[in-house]
């Protein structure tokens, strides 16, 4: 780990110097390039020159093309060709610059002979040192050097006066001459060096934002890779999530169902009751002693048929028999009576089983199709699946219907809900000691245009902690309860495109629940 | 660099041909070494040698100042050698303004018109204070004072004594300290010269054979022996 750094910074080092000289031979290539164009344009002003300045020589009225003229053509060619064909064919390599170098010192030479030696022509020496300059090669600049140097030595050694103008000269004219050349190199020189110091600064600074860069990119494709691999996994948890929600829905679905058919069962089982007592109270009617009595009275008739009027008129039981019949007559048709209303309400009960069956098979078989009904048929329903355990528990229902349209929906969804409701809002009243139990059912229609179902009770009422957890699957405050009812019931008031609200002031406050329902169905998902 | 990163069959390659680059540069500098020498020798190659005479010839019809030194310069109008002689000269007079009479001698060969002489270089020396142009029709005083090649000069005496002859450049049309100048300074403030004659550099002023020349270029007057 301690070495990490250090291999960073060696790499910085390393991309450093390669940009270094990537901008070196950028600017080599560049230049090379800028004096391709120059001593092109050098060579063809010199033809210009020797042609508008010495175009003819003479001898007398005769005359011929001037010597200059086909030196700046062939000599200045020359000159011009091998740089200008290096600098296009081999860009950027040393000997290239060096022979660009060599050639515009001589382009120099070739010039200043053109021009007759002009002085002003000797500016294009120092003009082109400061063009070698922009090579950033202090090495071109020796070369350039170098190439003066020989010229003014070896022709003030062979031909001082093509230089000094001069038949003689002293060597001290050619270190003159030189000394303003150094003397010029001397600030190249230093130009350059500040100038290379640039570059590989620039270098060093662009090497450390690549680093930096490529640790950001590097960082984003890792961070990528863990975004994407959440998001995979974030994908595989929503799905699984989904998965178990409509697993739930399906389990909240079924007990939904299973309350209904509890509450069902529930009643069923309480008429059962009923239909068992009026049973057992049948039976034992028909089981009285009383008819045992009525053969016994027959025997004692028939034992004594041959003197009946002395066997009334003497014997003590014959005595009492037309009373003791009349009295068993009074009996048999007062139980008669008891049985026949026995079974006038036997009869009654297996016709409410059978109704409630009936209600119930009506509501199972329709699921999944949606029918227009009318929200107070369907509360009206919900109550009569519940009517007779509202009823043994003393619970007064209160019915408080406005006008409403008819709704749109899967009426047994809006049945096990209004079913739930009602069977907590009774479950709610359980603890109520006094005889004021009651349920109120409103209908009507919200502004949103929705039908409004509330279920109102004056019973325990919801403390506000619960309240806000009150639709959670699996919260119950019943001992017995399961905590899926509620859940189910605002899951189905969602599928519906409606909702589900409870409100409560408090313990012992009694509740509200509110069932909204739209009267054009809407399509929402759960 | 590229060539670090190539395979090492292009580095062979391109080892080979800066070498064969190189040698290419050598023959490159000898052509050109070759035909500056040429060149320089041209430059440095003056033209034919002037007799003129030892006094001031009495035939000439060219004014001699009794006074003070005469110059008389004897120029082709159309040599682009001689515009150097004739911006030396100017030098010359700057430096010796009022002390010598100068003459500039523009040839006006046979058959041309008056104008023809009037070139530019006639226009540049009679710019210059103190010299006086004039043409020379045919060539006559050239060869009445014996002048064979452009921008040769000759200084003559208040008394008509021959002091100087010779050309005022250093090189064909190569401006700049020449001997011709520097003695031609020191005579006429009445200096001790090294020499009383120079090479001149300059178009010839006949046609080959019409004055015992043969060669069109410009010639240096030999130097007498």
């Amino acid at each position: 780990m301690t070495n990490e750094p250090e291999a960073i910074s060696s790499a910085v080092q390393q991309r450093s110097t390669e940009l270094f000289h990537g901008h070196q031979d950028e600017i080599h290539r560049r230049t090379d390039r800028m004096f391709a164009y120059l001593m092109t344009v050098q060579w063809l002003a010199g033809i210009v020159a020797a042609v508008w300045i010495s175009p003819r020589t003479w001898a007398g009225a005769q005359s011929q093309i001037h010597w200059h003229v086909w030196a700046a053509i062939f000599i200045g060619g020359a000159i011009t060709g091998l740089p200008v064909a290096l600098a296009c064919l081999q860009p950027g390599r040393p000997l290239t610059r060096h022979v660009i170098g060599v050639g515009q010192m001589l382009t120099s030479a070739l010039l200043i002979h053109l021009t007759g030696g002009r002085i002003e022509t000797h500016f294009h020496v120092f003009g082109s040192l400061a063009f070698l300059a922009f090579y950033r090669d202090w090495r071109v600049l020796i070369s350039a050097t170098v190439v003066v140097a020989l010229d003014h030595v070896l022709r003030g050694a062979f031909w001082p006066q093509s230089v000094f103008g001069v038949l003689t000269s002293s060597p001290w004219r050619s270190i003159e001459h030189a000394g303003w050349v150094v003397f010029e190199d001397f600030f190249l020189l230093i130009s350059i060096s500040h100038g290379l110091r640039e570059l590989r600064g620039i270098a060093e600074r662009q090497a450390r934002l690549e680093a930096v860069n490529q640790e950001i990119e590097q960082r984003v494709e890792l961070r990528t890779a863990e975004l994407q691999k959440e998001i995979g996994e974030r994908k595989r948890s929503e799905a699984e999530r989904e998965r178990i929600h409509k697993q739930l829905l399906d389990v909240s679905r079924q007990a939904g169902m299973a309350e209904v058919a509890t509450s069902v069962l529930h009643n069923v089982g309480n008429v059962l009751n009923s239909v068992n007592v009026s049973c057992s109270l049948i039976a034992k009617a028909l089981r009285n002693p009383k008819w045992t009595h009525l053969a016994k009275s027959a025997e004692l008739i028939q034992a004594h048929s041959d003197r009946l009027p002395a066997f009334f008129a003497d014997d003590p039981k014959g005595k009492q028999l037309p009373a003791f019949l009349m009295k068993l007559t009074g009996h048999l048709a007062e139980e008669q009576e008891e049985v026949t209303e026995e079974l006038v309400s036997l009869q009654a009960n297996v016709d409410h089983i059978k109704e409630i069956v009936a209600m119930q098979q009506s509501y199972a078989r329709i699921s999944g199709v949606q029918e227009l009904v009318s929200a107070a048929d369907l509360v009206e329903d919900a109550l009569r699946m519940n009517s007779l355990a509202m009823e043994r528990h003393g619970v007064r229902v209160v019915r408080e219907y406005s006008d409403a349209p008819s709704i749109l929906v899967e009426k047994h969804k809006v049945l096990q809900i209004l079913v739930n409701l009602i069977r907590n809002a009774k479950h709610a009243l359980d603890d109520r000691t006094d005889d004021d139990k009651r349920v109120t059912l409103r209908v009507g229609l919200n502004g949103n245009n929705c039908v409004k179902i509330a279920v109102l009770d004056n019973g325990v009422g919801i403390p506000p902690e619960n309240l806000a957890r009150i639709f959670e699957h699996g919260f119950t405050t019943r001992k017995d309860g399961h905590g899926f009812g509620l859940h189910s019931a605002s899951l189905s008031a969602r599928e519906l495109g409606g909702n589900l609200t409870a409100h409560s002031d408090g313990s012992g406050l009694g509740a509200k629940f509110t069932l909204e329902l739209p009267v054009e169905p809407k399509t929402t998902s759960v | 660099m590229p060539q670090n990163k190539d395979t090492n069959g292009t580095l062979r390659q391109s080892r080979r041909l800066p070498l064969a680059t190189a040698i290419g540069g050598l023959i490159w500098l000898a052509v050109i070494a070759t035909a500056t020498v040429l060149m320089l020798a041209h430059a440095g190659a003056p033209g034919e040698a002037s007799t003129p005479p030892a006094v001031w010839p009495a035939s000439s019809k060219v004014p001699h100042d009794q006074a003070r030194p005469t110059l008389v310069l004897f120029v082709h109008p159309r040599c682009p050698c001689s515009r150097a002689t004739i911006g030396e000269l100017a030098v010359l007079m700057a430096h010796a303004q009022g002390k010598v009479n100068v003459r500039a001698l523009f040839l006006r060969p046979a058959g041309t018109s008056t104008d023809w002489a009037e070139s530019d270089t006639w226009h540049q020396a009679a710019a210059i204070p103190g010299v006086a142009v004039q043409g020379d029709d045919a060539g006559t005083e050239a060869r009445r004072f014996g002048m064979k090649t452009s921008g040769d000069a000759a200084l003559y005496a208040a008394d008509g004594r021959l002091l100087f002859h010779g050309g005022l450049t250093i090189s064909r049309g190569h401006a700049g300290d020449n001997p011709g100048r520097d003695t031609l300074l020191a005579l006429l403030h009445n200096e001790p010269t090294p020499a009383t004659q120079t090479p001149v550099f300059g178009c010839a002023l006949f046609e080959p054979g019409t004055n015992g020349l043969a060669s069109t270029e410009c010639r240096k007057e030999r130097l007498q022996p």
